[in-house]
């Protein structure tokens, strides 16, 4: 097969000078959106107690252990800003991402110990069930660095109990070792009740020599008052107790490695437990890349710096998808299927690390003469008409029966509308797409480059795409809402202004609303919102963005749950007739 | 020998990016059009000198018409 895919197609062209030069202010523009959302990240980051203060303690913050734990360069963070819950005092106080370890791709999620000795919080169990679902999803070891105090008890009743609550990771966690993904758990400090439970559901323990777990910790065991309520004299005895049991808590590593032998393993040193694990992943499923290659890994053929000129900050502002791809895709090759039907979207097989991938994406711009061709109006990229539509049908079905994961760039303003767009079946064919993604099986990532809106957010592989989009990505472009806010300033105000005016009152008060909902829609599809909400799993530079397409395709090749023999792929053949 | 670069949509110039004189190669940005709510550029069909602009920003065009000349 090596004559198809060592010879695919180029795409993109050397940026000129000029063009830089006319598009330097919307570099600058894209580059200062960054910068706000990486301070605010770092701000996230160093949130809680000084490292200084955890390291004079004799432990090492989440921080110093994810970097001892990963392999350099390969750490790909996932929910930054991710606040579902909107804590103002912290955001879900788990880290986590994909990265290598000791060559290896995994799923890593930590709890931040600099923050109530990585206590349970609001929002989080949200945050954790995405990661899980993201090991499941690309059939990847799920690698926890376990620091977890128990609930956040003042706040308990919002993410204890419940269908997605704080007890179902550990469901997950079975579900996860029951498909055969094993979860690896490295063991630091003090672990009571929910920490218990983080700590004895992964399949196997790492544990440092001072961590326990313990169904219940020191806090209630010695804090139990028969009185139902507290006096003077209460309290003295809970000093007593609780200087007693602090001193030789529940569930140390003479019980759970000694009696019980819970942990496999018991290291002296923080660092050792890491250096174990580390190890411990070659002994995991993982095949070797050479067997999917399908061809040598290589970057692409142009700089990602151009990214910031050719990706417009203004959404009004037109570009060229192709050059787009030629920043990410392996020697900027591809194959397009079927380039002369559906023209505002581009469907192709690309590469990224030298495996095959199928990729989608919006165009922009004026779309040729006479299309749509059911209609006498012009069609415009980023909107999906009937072509667009059965040809992605069409290319995520061939990419499932070739087991080919996608990879998908939305920009997009919606699907055609209309009695002539509905003449034209775009309200079944969005759904058939739908469908279409569904019975694929093979898992998805989305970047939503700028727009993602109305229904056509729904059909183009995203979040919504449920078991099959690992992940969604931002960039500092992206804005995500139903519709743009001064349609839905009309659509609902409208018929308000008719009845002001018909009733003699004066308008101002109304379109002062107008405005209002406009500034909230703003608000509320900035990229700093998407994240916060999970609206996107990160928003990421665009020089980053390479990087996460890369993990993306080792770690979704690294143990696929099926195989399509090269010599049998399809899609090739057909594109290439 | 002239060439006319032209329309590729009707619409409205928001602005033009080339003066006369300018050196142009196939491909280079020369103008920015708003059609459809959306900005689109117009690129050079052809390599040379802009010998003559014939639309303002402001003017609305229509698909094909000649906006410039290059020589």
């Amino acid at each position: 097969m090596h004559k198809y895919f060592k010879k695919m197609d180029v795409f993109g062209k050397t940026l000129k000078d000029k063009m830089k030069e006319r598009t330097r202010d919307n570099a600058e523009e894209m580059t200062a959106a960054e910068k706000e959302i990486g301070a605010l990240k770092e701000k996230i980051r160093e949130f809680g107690l000084p490292g200084e203060k955890i390291n004079s303690r004799g432990m090492l913050t989440i921080w110093q252990r994810l970097e001892i734990l990963v392999d350099e360069g390969t750490w790909n963070p996932l929910h930054t800003l991710y606040n579902p819950a909107d804590n103002d005092d912290c955001t879900t106080n788990v880290v986590d991402g994909l990265a290598r370890i000791n060559g290896r791709w995994a799923v890593v999620i930590g709890f931040d110990n600099k923050y109530l000795a990585g206590a349970w919080v609001p929002g989080q169990p949200e945050n954790i069930l995405r990661v899980t679902d993201l090991a499941k999803r690309l059939n990847v070891p799920l690698i926890w660095v376990v620091h977890c105090s128990g609930a956040k008890l003042p706040e308990q009743e919002k993410f204890y109990p419940g269908r997605r609550g704080s007890g179902t990771p550990f469901f997950r966690h079975a579900e996860l070792e029951q498909m055969g993904i094993p979860v690896l758990a490295g063991i630091y400090g003090t672990n009571p009740a929910g920490g218990g439970y983080q700590s004895i559901s992964p399949t196997v323990l790492f544990a440092h020599k001072d961590c326990n777990i313990a169904v219940g910790g020191a806090g209630i065991v010695s804090g139990m008052s028969p009185k139902g309520h507290f006096d003077v004299d209460s309290a003295q005895e809970l000093i007593d107790a609780a200087k007693k049991h602090q001193s030789a808590p529940p569930g140390t590593v003479d019980i759970h490695a000694d009696e019980t032998g819970f942990f496999r393993y018991v290291f002296e040193k923080e660092e050792d437990v890491l250096h174990a694990m580390r190890e411990y992943m070659t002994k995991l499923p993982a095949y070797d890349p050479e067997f999917f290659r399908v061809d040598d890994p290589k970057p692409p053929a142009y700089p990602a710096e151009d990214l910031y000129h050719l990706l417009p900050m203004n959404p009004k502002r037109t570009y060229v998808l192709e050059e787009i791809l030629a920043r990410l895709m392996d020697g900027s090759e591809h194959m397009e299927f079927r380039p002369d039907y559906g023209p505002e979207m581009y469907c192709g097989l690309v590469k990224v690390n030298g495996m095959l991938f199928g990729c989608i994406g919006n165009r922009q711009g004026v779309l040729p003469k006479g299309y749509p061709e059911y209609a006498d109006y012009q069609g415009i990229g980023g909107k999906l008409y009937r072509q667009g539509l059965i040809k992605m049908n069409e290319f995520v079905s061939l990419c499932g029966r070739d087991r080919l994961p996608i990879i998908w760039f939305q920009d997009t303003s919606g699907i055609d509308v209309g009695n002539i767009a509905e003449k034209a079946e775009l309200l079944g064919l969005g759904q058939s797409l739908i469908y279409s993604i569904q019975q694929t099986e093979v898992p998805m990532m989305l970047v939503t480059l700028r727009k993602g809106s109305a229904a056509a957010h729904y059909v183009l592989g995203g979040p919504t795409a449920n078991r099959h989009n690992a992940f969604t990505l931002g960039t500092a472009a992206t804005e995500i809402y139903v519709m743009h806010g001064e349609t839905a300033a009309v659509a609902t105000y409208t018929r308000r202004l008719i009845k002001d005016q018909k009733d003699g009152k004066p308008l101002d008060p109304t379109v002062d609303k107008m405005n209002e909902l406009v500034e909230t829609y703003h608000q509320k599809s900035r990229p700093q919102f998407c994240a916060k909400t999970g609206l996107v799993d990160e928003i990421v530079d665009l020089k980053a963005l390479r990087g996460y397409l890369e993990a993306f395709a080792s770690a979704t090749y690294q143990n696929p749950k099926s195989i399509c023999p090269q010599h049998q792929l399809v899609l090739p053949r057909i594109i290439r007739g | 020998m002239a060439e006319e670069i032209k329309s590729p949509m009707a619409g409205k110039v928001i602005s033009i990016l080339v003066s006369v004189g300018d050196t142009v190669e196939e491909d280079d940005d020369i103008m920015l059009l708003e059609a459809m709510k959306m900005e689109t550029t117009v690129f050079s069909s052809a390599d040379g000198t802009v010998t003559e602009i014939k639309v303002q920003p402001g003017d609305k065009v229509d698909e094909d018409q000649t906006v410039i000349i290059v020589e």
